[in-house]
This record gives C-alpha cells, structure tokens and sequence, in this order.
C-alpha cells in the first residue's frame, strides 16, 4: 500500500501534464472546490462530535480539536468510501451522460460535479452565516440531483420510487437515520438508568458497566476500521505470501481468517481499554454506605412512620389509659425511628450522581472520538464523491463504467475538514459547546454512541445521512427517556423547513453555476 | 452545531428552585410576624405584612418568567401542566402567607394565654411541614439527574410522606385550637371572634398547600 502511494505521488506530474488543458483548470478547480466543501464540513459539522464534551469541561478545546482532527481523519480515510460511490453513481449512472453528449459527455460530467461541490459548499456557508439547521449531505444530494435534472432530463434520475433505490433511499435514510438513533438512544438510556442510576448504590454500579460499555465501543469501532478500511491490506497481503497456504488463496476482507484476525485484533483492543478505563476509575471511591442497608431503612422508615402516624390516631381519639399507653408506645416508636433516621443520609445520593458522572466523563470521551470517526467516513463523501468523479473523468478523458475512490482524494477530504476544524470549526465548539452542558456526561455519552453506531452503519450501507440529524435525533432518544430538562421542539419544525428548502436551494445552485461554467469551458 | 445547542430548552427546574426559594422568604416572615402581632406592636405587623406582600410580587414575577419558558412546544423531563401545577402551588403558598399577614393587620386582637402556646405550636407545625416541601423541590434537580428515579426518588417519596404526616399533626393542633377558642368564646366580640378563625383557616392552610405540593412532586417519579 505505501509503495502504491508513493509511485503514485511520484507519478502526479506526469499525471498532471498529460491532460487537455481544459482538463489542467478544471482539475485544478475540482480540487479547490473540492477542499472548500471539505472545509466547509469541517467548519460546520465537526463540532457536533466534541461540542458537548468541551461543554461538560471533559476535554479542553485544544485537546478536542486534536482529537477530533485524528478520528475525523481516520474515519474519512479509512470508511469513507463507500458514501463517496452512492454519492457519485446512487443518484444517476453517470454513463447516460455519454449517450447525451457523445464526445464532450465527461467535461460535463466535470464541470457538473465542480458546479455541485460549489453549489453546496456555498449554501453551506449561508447558512452557517445565518444559523440554519441544514445539513451538509442533503445540500451535496440535492446539487447533484440539481445537475442530473438540467443535463439528463429528470427522468434519468433514479428517483427509485418503486424499488425503493437511489433518491428515495437516501432521502428515506434521512428520517430512518434520527428515528434510529432515537430508538438506539432511548434503550442504551434506559438500560443505564436501570443498570446504574436506579441501583441502590450507582456508583458501585457505573464502575461495573462502564468498562463493558469501552468494551463495545472500542471493539465497533476497531472492527469496523479493519474490516473496511484495510482492504488493501487484505488484497496485497505480502506479509503472507511466505505461508504456503496464501500463495495459492487470495485472501480479501470477508475471508475467515482475515474476520478472524480483525474480530482478535478488536478484541484484544477493547479488552485493552477496558483495563485501562478500570484502572482510570478505580481513583474514583466507593460510597462509603453499604447500599442494601441504605436502602432497607427506605422501606424501614416508611412503616416505621405509618405506625407512627396511627398511634398518633390511637391516641388522639382515645381515653384514659387507652390514651396513655398509646402514648407509651409512641414515645418508644419515636426513639426507634430516630436511630433509624441516623442511618440514612440524603445527601449521599448527591454526591454518588456526581461521582456516576466523573466516572462517564471517559466515555464520553470515547464516544466523542467514535461520533468523530463515524462523521469522517460519512460526510467525507459529500466532498469526495463529486470530487473524485470529476477528476477522475478528466484525467480519462472519457466517462469510465468502473472506478474506485482514489486513496489521495480520502486524504485530500480527511486534509480540508481537518482544515476547516481548525480555521472556523473551534470557534463553533468555543461558543456553543458551553451552552449545552446540559448535555451531562451520562446524557452526552448515550446520544453520542447512539449516533455513532447509526451513523456508522450508514456508512457501511453506502448511505449519505445527515450526522446532525442523527444527533439531534440521539438527543430526543435521551429525552423521551426523561433524560433532559427541557427539548426545543421547534427545533425539529426548523429541521424540517431547512429539509425541504436545502435541496430545492442546492439543486437551483448546482444549475445556475453549471451553466456559468458550461459557457466558460464548452 | 448550532442545531444541537438550539435543540436544549431553559430547563425549568432551576427556575422552579429559585421561585421556592423566594416564597420561602416569604414564609419566613411569619414568625417575626406573629410575635410582633401577639405583643400587639401593630407597627411592627405593618411593616412586615407590607415587606410579605413585596416578596411575594417578587415571587410573582419569577413564576411569570417559567411560565413564559415553559410554552407549548417545549418537551420536558416532568410533565409540562404537573410542572404548571407545582408553580401554581408555590404561588398558592405565598398568596396564602400575604392572606395570612392581611388577616393580622386588621386588628389587634386579644390572644388567651391558654391558647397562646396551642397557637404558637400550630404556626409551628405547618412552617415545619413548608420547610419540609422546601427541601423537596431543593432535590428537583438531583431528581432530574437521575431522571426521577432509583434511591434519589425513593428518599424524596420518603420526605413526601413526612410531609403529609406534618400535615396531620397540624391538623391534629388545629383541632385542639378550635377547642381551646371556642372555651373562650365569650371573651371576643363577634367580629373578633371571627377574625381568629379566618386567621387560623389561613395558617392552616399552609400545612395543606405543602402536602399538595409535596403529592404533586411525588406524581413526577417513577417508583417502582
């Protein structure tokens, strides 16, 4: 894979100075509207991921933009390909175009990617400038289809209303995806404030889940990387060769024994940070009150009160020595239940919520780098799936049926929103993170895996979804689940009137700046 | 970004603590209330009704803001009209206090030293059983944080009922009271007479509006 990598740089000259000299601009300009629309990502999205960990004082900004920069990077590198194909090819086979416009069919197809990538890098900034909720993968679809519509007609578009394909499937996945992470989100919480937040003792309890919970996080994310970023690795394995079996088996990714190894490998990883989150939170103390007990004089104290209270009755509504030794028996109960009264302390549950969100900080962490990771490898494809189209055709010269994501535009993509995390994508995180610390680790933990994990498998499913949606959807899991003070839900009402203005403005761009370029370039 | 952040309300459970902590103010002053009243320092009486009815606008004005916060559209934790209720009962416990102070500005009245200490001890019982719902809503939002449930919500349905069990015991006072004023009937004019039952239907009221208060919290969690 390095040797390939760098033969290929090496090569980029000659790559370069072997095209049209249209083809030289227009490839140049792919590339620049290429990394404004990563950078665009960057400055938008990224801090959905770390936001609210900056928030809850979990990471500081300067460790967050860090840590968002790797795992965005890693994910967009190492997943984020198979988005880039659905976005090039999902929405229209490119090949049609041929057909259309004979020999000049793969400078249109440039220039209409170039035109998408502008058209929704653009709307991205507007709105980012006046703080709509849009998405950055609804604003790419709908340049694309925007362009598909002038140069094809509309009904090249696989508009997939009757198999359930192309843009009903994506546009569909837009509300499958927060509905998901909703449901996900929901239980995940539930689950914890059984496990953890309703046990007698909660801190006992976080320390016991919360390794397993690292477990499952490090071991998704570890097997997903492997399983699909490392194809090559998989394809090219030199390192096996000397094996005798090897030689003669071609070994890909859902070979058994490369599962094998990617399952080991995630395994041992996870079991790795397990010990390591063990070894973090066993600072963290005990409650110093044996929970069984502490709860016992709950139940104690209640009866212990109604006895109270009914031979208060008795001896109230009574006479004589009826009266008095009522009174007797009150005076004992009395005794009694202050002794009881000593050995529950209501300022214990306070501090043990405390210590069960100190404990969920690392997590939320860690779920912080997965939201990172799974939004590299989804939303770099809105940047890279036109990108790579374009280039790709011009340095053909012809529209090519079969092409793959090159590696180099991964890392271009992975480079911009790294890019646009730095420049703009701080200040976002800077102001808005401190407004949500409501969003407590506990809380930023389960909507932030729960996102991720539905982001992720999107990804793996080729689908463009939109990341803040699917947050914002994770977060409504939370609240359904009594998690939250209080949810905006005019919140979901914008989503949905910036759903349905965002592709209409995309596509309408996405035309207008075709045109512009098809008279400077045609 | 910017969606998520938008996405999170003013929780109203803060609020909801600052608007008690005013009423508590409020409920304060019927000590220093009644002791001017029973040495018949009418002054004294004056100007605290007047500085009870000053809190309580305060309180007011704080209940108003969550209201506001607190419009449609908005997905709560705790019910949104339970949560309108729990206010609305604050601000009975306020209105009921400024009621209170009103009653015991209109005349100075004679007080039995017979029934002095039964009344002294009545006062008591229900600003007991108004501290006791005022640590309850103190506990809103570590109920909130353990989403109304577990060992948290177990101590509050714990204080709940002491509450309820204060209530009882005002009650119990009360009656005695009743008694006690009604032996000594021929010592008041019809007017003052009056007066003193008005005066302990409003103090008695307290200890209700707490239990009420106290119930409508315990409505909120989720016990198993």
């Amino acid at each position: 894979m390095n040797t390939f990598a760098i033969i290929q740089t090496l090569s980029v000259f000659d790559w370069f100075t072997g095209m049209q000299p249209t083809s030289q601009i227009l490839v140049i300009i792919a590339l620049a509207f290429g990394f404004y629309m990563a950078w665009n990502i960057g400055a938008n999205d990224v801090a959905n991921a770390m936001g609210t960990s900056v928030g809850s004082g979990a990471l500081t900004l300067k460790k967050a933009i860090i840590v968002a920069a790797i795992f965005e990077f890693a994910g967009a590198y190492f997943v984020g390909s198979s988005v880039s194909n659905t976005i090039r090819k999902g929405i229209f086979d490119p090949a049609l175009i041929n057909e259309f416009y004979g020999e000049d069919g793969y400078l249109i197809l440039a220039i209409g990617m170039i035109a998408s990538l502008l058209a929704a890098g653009v709307w991205l900034q507007l709105a980012s400038y006046f703080g709509w909720p849009v998405s950055t993968t609804h604003s790419i679809v709908g340049a694309v289809v925007g362009f598909g519509c002038v140069a094809l007609g509309p009904t090249a578009i696989n508009w997939g209303i009757t198999d359930f394909s192309g843009v009903t499937a994506i546009a569909s996945s837009w509300i499958i995806s927060p509905v998901l992470a909703a449901a996900v989100s929901y239980l995940l919480f539930r689950i914890i404030l059984k496990l953890i937040f309703f046990q007698p003792n909660p801190v006992k309890a976080a320390k016991k889940v919360a390794p397993f919970l690292v477990f499952i996080t490090m071991f998704v994310m570890i097997a997903v990387t492997s399983f699909k970023g490392l194809k090559a690795f998989w394809k090219d394995a030199a390192w096996l060769e000397n094996i005798q079996y090897f030689s003669n088996h071609k070994l890909g990714p859902t070979h058994p024994v490369a599962l094998l190894i990617t399952m080991a490998f995630a395994v041992i990883t996870g079991v790795i940070g397990t010990v390591i989150t063990s070894f973090m939170i066993r600072k963290i103390e005990d409650d110093p009150v044996e929970s069984t007990q502490h709860f016992e004089s709950v139940y104690v104290k209640r009866s212990v009160d109604k006895a109270r209270k009914h031979l208060r009755r008795i001896s109230s509504n009574t006479t004589g020595t009826n009266s008095s030794e009522a009174s007797d028996l009150l005076m004992q109960l009395e005794t009694l239940s202050s002794n009881i009264e000593k050995r529950s302390d209501p300022e214990l549950t306070k501090s043990a919520l405390q210590k069960v969100e100190r404990i969920f900080v690392y997590l939320q962490i860690l779920s912080a780098c997965f939201v990172a990771f799974s939004h590299g490898a989804n939303d770099v494809a809105n940047a890279i799936g036109p990108l790579s189209a374009a280039v790709q055709t011009l340095h053909e010269g012809a529209i090519i049926a079969k092409s793959h994501v090159p590696e180099w535009a991964l890392i271009l993509g992975g480079v911009g929103i790294v890019i646009g995390l730095a420049t703009w994508g701080w200040r976002v995180m800077e102001t808005i993170g401190r407004r949500i610390t409501e969003l407590t680790p506990t809380r930023g933990f389960t909507a932030e895996f729960a996102a991720a994990i539905t982001i992720l498998i999107a990804s793996l499913a080729g689908m463009p979804i939109s990341t803040t949606h699917t947050l914002v959807g994770a977060v409504l899991g939370v609240g359904l689940a009594r998690g939250i003070g209080a949810i905006n839900l005019n919140t979901i009402r914008d989503i949905f009137a910036s759903w349905i203005i965002t592709i209409p403005a995309g596509a309408c761009l996405a035309i207008l700046f075709f045109y512009a370029l098809k008279i400077c370039f045609i | 970004m910017r969606t998520i952040a938008k996405l999170f309300g003013r929780s109203p459970f803060i609020p909801i603590q600052t608007h008690m902590d005013k009423i508590k103010q409020c409920v304060d002053l019927i000590n220093p209330l009644t002791d001017a009243f029973l040495i018949h320092d009418m002054a004294k009486v004056e100007q605290v009704a007047e500085e009870i009815s000053r809190l309580e606008h305060a309180a007011d004005e704080t209940k108003h803001d969550i209201q506001n916060a607190l419009r449609k559209g908005m997905f709560l934790a705790v019910d949104r009209s339970k949560l309108l209720d729990i206010i609305a009962i604050q601000d009975g416990l306020a209105g009921k206090t400024e009621n209170f102070a009103t009653l015991l500005t209109i005349k100075a009245l004679n007080c039995p030293d017979s029934i002095k200490d039964t009344f002294k001890s009545f006062l008591a019982k229900n600003l007991e059983a108004v501290a006791g719902v005022v640590e309850i809503v103190k506990r809103l939002d570590e109920l909130l944080e353990s989403s109304f449930g577990g060992a948290e919500a177990q101590q509050v349905a714990q204080m709940v009922h002491k509450v309820a069990v204060l209530e009882h015991e005002a009650d119990v006072i009360q009656r005695s009271l009743l008694k006690s004023i009604f032996a000594h009937e021929k010592d008041f004019s019809h007017g003052e007479f009056y007066l003193w039952l008005r005066i302990f239907k409003q103090a008695g009221e307290l200890a209700n509006l707490s239990e009420t208060l106290a119930n409508k919290i315990r409505s909120t969690l989720e016990l198993k």
